[in-house]
């Protein structure tokens, strides 16, 4: 017989408020219908009211665990429509906040996740602790602590501080040793490992067909990366390549997870130690205005989530549309397939291992 | 829903109806073992008013409910690093029913209201709410929004505000201060 139970919007265990219908045989999911919407709030409309620069602090507030991601997606997008060119410094410099948000990004993700599978509060405890002091590095170079809005036109608000790099580098080594420690305790642990090894096969064909994007493709093993693909800033003068894993289930979407966050470490000591000296500044705000030429702009960039394209129509002084891909809403879509024929308690490790954000969802 | 949830006259109103009802069940009975009974409930009143306040203030359970942005630094307040439970505020529950604070982190959309409410109306009094951040406040950034209400003060009984977009979890720590010298009655509703 079938009952169909009803999962949040408001549950512990789904990250945000998404609500799940379930269609469940015994403890067996016959169907799975997510419910969107509980956070929609009309960012595409708004944001064609204001004017350039008033807008990347709402650009933030899509993908609030990675604010920096989308701040730098959107300014991105607005340089193309002006045809500016950004800053040798700058380039670097954002590349390396860039990834220094993906890590803590990542870190948030693991602490969540293995609370949902059954690390009751123990890595989310340290994973927090250590996110924090990323964030505190974020919050020297930005002045913010969440939402840092310090991207400018061509460049960013200010250069890094004197003596980034050093602290940089004893937070990095400190996160590189945690890193193996989370990886002993996890995938010693069959807890762990039981819960997420098989559960929530994505295969190869399926995921490309379903458009998923970031780690949740890179762990069904298809290799592609924006960062390598389409490379942007500096991704090609560095040594990068994109961490895959064949096996398609929530482990492999945690093992990328935890391989790009050694990658990122690395990334950044790299782009610290070739950055040129020079000027990062960027424009003041209020000289900005797009050129005839390139009315409609659009980019794609790699968020922590994957990949978020932007599609911009440029007006005079403020964007006439701007149409945004979330990288969660269509690995969301997967959802529904992936967790057919699961038990009900593998719905809440399908969808951490996901990594949704509501926010990034409904708009 | 009621205006307020936890009002100090309506509390002392409730105790008054008590003891008239006690004192009219006890009218035909006048030994000596009753008059003992009413004597010791009468000091452990007195000492409990002191008592019930006293280990009220000590163990706030807030409700463990994030809606975006803010339950980001939420999430923080609970981590290691700000170590809340040194001050009694103490573990997030899962269920409103074990919960005594809700702490309301993000902007609220008009198909979020009946939820909300629901899970207000699921807390067991005496129950407090925050709101927290900008969006929970007045409606913060998305004022012009089609879809969200302008702070949850609309609809729920506002207890503290905390401002900030968004606050850093020390804020939040002040604000669970603020609350607790208002429920000992430093400051006044």
């Amino acid at each position: 017989m079938v009952t169909r139970i009803n999962i949040g919007p408001v549950h512990p265990s789904t990250h945000g408020v998404l609500r799940l219908v379930a269609d469940v045989d015994g403890d067996t999911v016959v169907n799975l219908e997510p419910h969107i919407g509980f956070l929609h709030r009309g960012v595409e409309k708004l944001v064609e009211t204001r004017m350039y620069m008033q807008n990347p602090p709402y650009m933030e507030k899509l993908d609030y665990i990675a604010p920096m991601s989308y701040d730098d997606a959107y300014v991105a997008t607005v340089e193309k429509a002006m045809g500016v060119e950004v800053k040798e410094r700058a380039m670097w410099v954002r590349t390396v906040l860039l990834e220094l948000q993906r890590i803590a990004s990542h870190l948030l993700w693991l602490g969540t996740m293995a609370n949902d599978v059954g690390q009751f509060f123990t890595v989310f405890m340290w994973a927090f602790t250590d996110r924090d002091m990323v964030m505190r590095l974020l919050e020297e170079a930005s002045g913010a602590r969440m939402f840092y809005v310090n991207m400018r036109i061509g460049g960013l608000i200010r250069d890094l501080p004197p003596g980034f790099g050093e602290k940089a580098g004893e937070v990095l080594a400190y996160i590189e040793k945690r890193i193996k420690k989370y990886e002993n305790f996890l995938e010693k642990d069959p807890l762990f490992t039981e819960r997420m090894k098989g559960i929530g096969v994505l295969s190869r064909e399926r995921a490309i067909e379903l458009g998923v994007t970031g780690p949740v493709l890179r762990g069904s093993g298809v290799g592609y990366d924006v960062r390598k693909n389409n490379a942007y800033y500096v991704y090609d003068k560095l040594n990068f390549r994109p961490q895959t894993r064949s096996d398609g289930d929530c482990f492999a979407r945690y093992k990328v997870r935890m391989l790009e966050m050694a990658e990122s470490i690395r990334l950044v000591r790299e782009a610290l130690a070739k950055m040129p000296e020079g000027d990062a500044l960027g424009m003041p705000i209020k000289l900005i205005l797009p050129s005839a030429k390139n009315r409609m702009v659009s980019l794609s960039r790699e968020t922590p989530r994957g990949e978020c394209l932007m599609y911009m129509v440029a007006d005079s002084q403020k964007p006439y549309r701007l149409s945004i891909r979330a990288p969660t809403f269509i690995n969301l879509a997967a959802m529904p397939e992936i967790s057919r024929g699961c038990r009900t308690a593998d719905i809440f490790a399908i969808s951490g291992s996901l990594d949704l954000v509501m926010g990034d969802v409904d708009r | 829903m009621e205006d307020q949830p936890y009002s100090k006259e309506r509390f002392l109103n409730a105790e008054k109806e008590m003891s008239e009802l006690v004192k009219a069940s006890m009218a035909g009975h006048e030994s000596k073992p009753n008059v003992m009974f009413a004597k010791l409930s009468e000091v452990s009143k007195a000492l409990s008013k002191g008592l019930v306040d006293w280990s009220r203030v000590r163990s706030l359970w807030p409700l463990q409910f994030g809606l975006s942005c803010c339950a980001m630094e939420l999430m923080d307040f609970g981590s290691a690093r700000i170590d809340a439970e040194r001050r009694g505020y103490l573990f997030f529950r899962a269920t409103p029913r074990q919960a005594d604070v809700m702490v309301v982190a993000g902007w609220v959309t008009k198909s979020m209201v009946p939820e909300i409410k629901r899970l207000y109306e699921q807390m067991l009094k005496p129950k407090y709410v925050i709101a927290y951040g900008e969006c929970a406040t007045c409606g913060g950034p998305w004022w012009e929004s089609y879809n969200i209400i302008k702070g949850i003060d609309q609809v729920l009984p506002v207890d503290v505000y905390v401002v900030g977009c968004p606050p850093k979890p020390e804020n939040l720590y002040a604000g669970f201060m603020k609350l607790q010298k208002k429920i000992g009655g430093e400051i006044e509703d």
